[in-house]
């Protein structure tokens, strides 16, 4: 692993209305790297995820994406710079097949005109059932995706961004709302994309963080309480003092 | 000066009607996300109202208001019972449905009213100029901005200071969440939607000795009003009554200058320019949304 | 491969009522009647160019009327320039001109001395104005209804300043007393069957073109926007432009369909750019179906021709917009799909039967608050 951060927030701070969300978030990623943002509610993980993706703005600061300023570009230019995203909420296209919603995300070329032309779609037909067969959706290729339960929902969103094929891949909850079961399947996911992607992951359930990070990085009143592993993160007092009331971080 | 002075009165008497019409939009708006077509032909009956009032009972416009009120914010009522509740989960589909009723209420009017134009009668005693501050203005302006003042103060008192109001914002806020404390969202949205009705029929009613009252008098008010809510954004009162000050001075100026359409033309392509600007309107707050 | 015998019935469904269109004037023989048929033709593609704009992307324009009534008023400038009416200034100035005390040609006038100009602009200028006004709404990210109050303010306001002009327009009357148009020797007269054949041959082809455009990648992705368009935008398109380029098109074919309506009914009017005109198209496509072309331009068929074929006189035309705007909120509540989307319904009612056993509907992801996401 290069020690060359791909990804590289300074002095984040961002205001809803004067509430101040994030308040000097300091962070790095390498590349390659599978972080974990943690933290008690309100500590502005999901903030933080969507500052970086351009879903609000940072009211100062900057983030570096390999090293250019991505500070300002509008959501799609972010995008195109290969940052993909996850969100809380289960986000597909509910009115169209699971078929078609990978080929929407599976972006080779983003204009419109160069899409007009492009009537037969068989070229990337085999990249995308095998997408599908990964996270297991292959047998319900042409249901629309608003049929699809919860966990098969949040499976196609994952797929969604291997199709798109980002560098680095934001995941906010990936296991919220899923059995055990279900949330060991997508660490062994997530835990696969390792290396080939940098992943920066938001989550609540320890078990799940414990299966697949390496550095942890904990987040409290919008800024950075501590980082290091999972061992580290537990004996930390500072860390034990946010989480207060929440029964220890196991808890959380 | 006394020009400026009589410019600044006819732009105070268009925002004053405008207000009034765009606060309900607003208020429809911010409550219930449903974008209110219909809200034109509520103007439009709240003229009729009073030239039917006038015509049957030979009642005064002042004391018409209340029945006027009530008139139009009864059918407000029973369009948001009979219809709008249902489409709650689809906004874009409530323009459609307004847009329906709003088709539904001008032909009804043109059909058991004749498409005819009717006048109303102004009270005598607001037909004289009177002497305020040196210059010379119609009584009349005057009462429709008082009237309008008296109203947004009334709908303030009621969105801050009443039980029915803190429903109301706790429903805005979250519907769900508000239902589980027992709040009847239904019921409030019924009366939120009577009451931007019956404000615009109290518009309408206004207007009516100023313009002639037609069947299809309401489309011009509502794009009007509607600029006024694009422009002015519906998170705050302060946004709507700014707007509609802005809008309705810059129709009367411009009015003056050239005339009105070409007016209504710069208005129109100024609020597509600052939407562009501040998409949120020009008095939004920053929040986060999910 | 539900799918795919899926799109060989619908391919087939366009097939027939293209055939039943075209084979129209083999039975029709009476011009007045043909002149009617060619009328419900022209609402059909009109109907079809709001489908793409509204079924497929989600962009309502309540203001879709502008596109069809310049469109109308660029084909009517050019026959009226070849006109020899009885009063005439120098250099064949229109009539109307002369009677409000204009001297010369205006300026924006002089170019629809050319069919090949005056078919451009037909196109052109609906869609040029679509783009401006696109340009700062699709880029400024206001929400789905806001675009739709644009448009219907942006309808009003031009329609007003086209009254307003009298000089130049025609006024309140339009341009009226028209030449016919001649296009490659054929004369295309408003009873011809060959303005019959013009219209249905053009709403053929822009059934299928339509067709392949929404079974392109482009279509995929607008449709992918009307769904969530913010979800789009984090897979990098740029949204703005995908939704500008389908209202563009919209405009466009909007404006093909006043042109030959100008032929069709032989004068232009500021009425074809009214409120009451966008309000019929609107209902044409809900009827018949937002987001299926066939629908849209079969809605519109169906409603005119219904009407045409009761009654002309004016208390009846005040009544039939009543049972319209009924009829409309009836469709708006109960299909939102349209009457072509009877078929589905069903089909999916009793799809939705088979699989409620194994069903873990998620249950939160439906909730969204009302108000708030109304204002995205």
């Amino acid at each position: 692993m290069s020690n060359e951060p791909i990804l590289e927030l300074r002095d984040v701070a961002v205001d809803f209305s004067g509430f101040r969300a994030i308040n000097g978030l300091n962070l790095q990623v390498a590349k390659g790297e599978l972080r974990c943002l943690i933290g008690p509610n309100g500590a502005g993980k999901t903030t933080a995820l969507d500052v970086i993706c351009g879903k609000v703005r940072a009211r100062a600061g900057r983030i570096t994406l390999m090293g250019q300023d991505i500070t300002r570009l509008p959501e799609y230019k972010i995008a195109r710079r290969g940052v993909g995203r996850k969100f809380q909420v289960p986000s597909v296209f509910r009115e169209l097949t699971v078929r078609d919603n990978l080929e929407v995300a599976y972006c080779k070329r983003l204009g419109v005109f160069a899409n007009v032309r492009r009537l037969g779609r068989s070229a990337e037909r085999n990249d995308l059932e095998k997408l599908a067969e990964l996270v297991g959706l292959e047998d319900v290729l042409d249901e629309r995706a608003g049929y699809l339960s919860h966990g098969q929902t949040q499976w196609l969103e994952i797929a969604l961004l291997l199709a798109q094929d980002s560098g680095i891949i934001l995941l906010d909850e990936p296991t919220a709302g899923m059995t055990a079961q279900e949330t060991m399947h997508t660490a062994k996911i997530v835990n696969a994309l390792k290396g080939r992607h940098t992943l920066l992951v938001v989550e609540h359930d320890m078990a799940f963080v414990r299966e697949i990070s390496d550095i942890i990085t904990v987040m409290h009143q919008g800024r950075v309480l501590a980082e290091g592993s999972a061992s580290e993160i537990q004996g930390d007092p500072a860390v034990r003092e946010a989480y207060l009331g929440q029964r220890g971080i196991a808890h959380a | 000066m006394n020009a400026i002075a009589s410019q600044i009165s006819v732009g105070l008497s268009i925002a004053s009607i405008l207000l009034l019409i765009a606060l309900g939009l607003a208020i429809i708006y911010g409550t219930m996300g449903v974008i209110n077509l219909a809200h034109g032909d509520f103007v439009m009956l709240g003229a009729y109202s009073v030239w039917f009032l006038q015509k049957q009972f030979g009642m005064n416009l002042i004391t018409t208001l209340p029945f006027v009120f009530l008139i139009v914010g009864g059918v407000g009522w029973l369009a948001e019972r009979l219809l709008i509740r249902h489409l709650y989960q689809r906004p874009l589909d409530t323009i459609l449905a307004t847009w329906g009723i709003g088709v539904i209420l001008q032909q009804a009017i043109r059909l058991f009213a004749g498409a005819e134009l009717r006048y109303v009668k102004m009270p005598q005693f607001l037909i004289n100029p009177v002497h305020i501050f040196g210059y010379e203005d119609s009584a009349y302006r005057i009462f429709i901005f008082a009237l309008a003042i008296a109203l947004l103060v009334a709908t303030y008192l009621l969105i801050y200071r009443t039980e029915f109001g803190l429903r109301m914002r706790a429903i805005t806020q979250n519907r769900d969440v508000s239902r589980c404390f027992g709040i009847n969202a239904g019921r409030i949205y019924a009366l939120t939607f009577a009451y931007g009705a019956g404000l615009a029929g109290i518009a309408g009613a206004l207007v009516s000795p100023l313009k002639s009252v037609a069947p299809d008098m309401g489309t011009s008010y509502v794009v009007d009003a509607f600029l006024v809510v694009v422009l002015g954004g519906v998170q705050s009162l302060l946004g709507t009554v700014a707007s509609s000050y802005v809008i309705g001075q810059a129709d009367g100026v411009l009015a003056s200058l050239s005339d009105d359409t070409i007016a209504k033309a710069v208005v129109f392509l100024g609020v597509v320019v600052l939407i562009r600007l501040f998409p949120q309107g020009l008095f939004a707050m920053r929040v986060r949304r999910s | 491969m539900i799918s795919q015998r899926q799109t060989t019935h619908r391919l087939a469904a366009y097939a027939v009522f293209c055939v039943v269109i075209l084979l129209v004037p083999l039975f029709v023989s009476d011009a007045y009647l043909l002149n009617k048929f060619a009328r419900y033709i022209v609402f059909g593609i009109l109907s079809l160019a709001l489908s793409l704009s509204w079924g497929y992307a989600g962009i309502l324009n309540l203001g879709q009327a502008v596109s069809f009534g310049l469109g109308s008023y660029c084909m009517a400038m050019a026959l009226k320039l070849r006109t020899i009416p009885i009063q005439t200034g120098a250099g064949g100035l229109p009539d109307f001109m002369v009677w409000n005390n204009v001297h010369t040609l205006p300026w924006f006038w002089e170019p629809f001395h050319s069919y090949a100009f005056t078919l451009f602009a037909g196109l052109a200028v609906p869609a040029v104005i679509a783009f401006l006004i696109g340009w700062f709404i699709f880029r400024a990210r206001v929400s789905g209804v806001y675009v739709a109050i644009i448009t219907l303010a942006m309808l009003v306001v031009i329609n007003l300043v086209i009254i307003d002009q009298q000089r130049y327009t025609g006024g309140f009357n339009g341009i009226t007393d028209l030449t016919t148009f001649k296009l490659f020797g054929v004369e295309f007269g408003a009873y011809s069957v060959a303005t019959y054949y013009l219209a249905a041959v053009i709403l053929t082809l822009l059934l299928f073109l339509g067709l392949a455009l929404m079974n392109s990648k482009t279509g995929l992705i607008l449709q992918a926007i009307r769904d969530d368009e913010t979800r789009v935008r984090y897979f990098g398109y740029d949204v703005a432009n995908y939704q500008n380029f389908i209202f563009c098109v919209s405009a466009a074919v909007a404006g093909l369909a006043g042109m030959l309506y100008t032929l069709v009914m032989e004068f232009a009017s500021p009425t074809f750019l009214a409120v009451p005109i966008s309000l019929s198209i609107v209902i044409w496509c809900a009827v018949g179906g937002r987001a299926s072309l066939l629908g849209a331009a079969l809605g519109a068929i169906v409603v005119t021709g219904v009407q045409g074929s009761l009654s002309d006189s004016k208390t009846f035309l005040d009544t039939w917009m009543l049972i319209m705007g009924a009829l409309f909120i009836v469709v708006v509540l109960f299909l939102p799909n349209g009457l072509i989307s009877i078929g589905d319904v069903i089909r999916g009612r009793r799809q939705r039967r088979r699989r409620a056993a194994p069903a873990r509907m998620p249950e939160h992801a439906e909730i969204a608050a009302p108000g708030r996401s109304a204002a995205r």
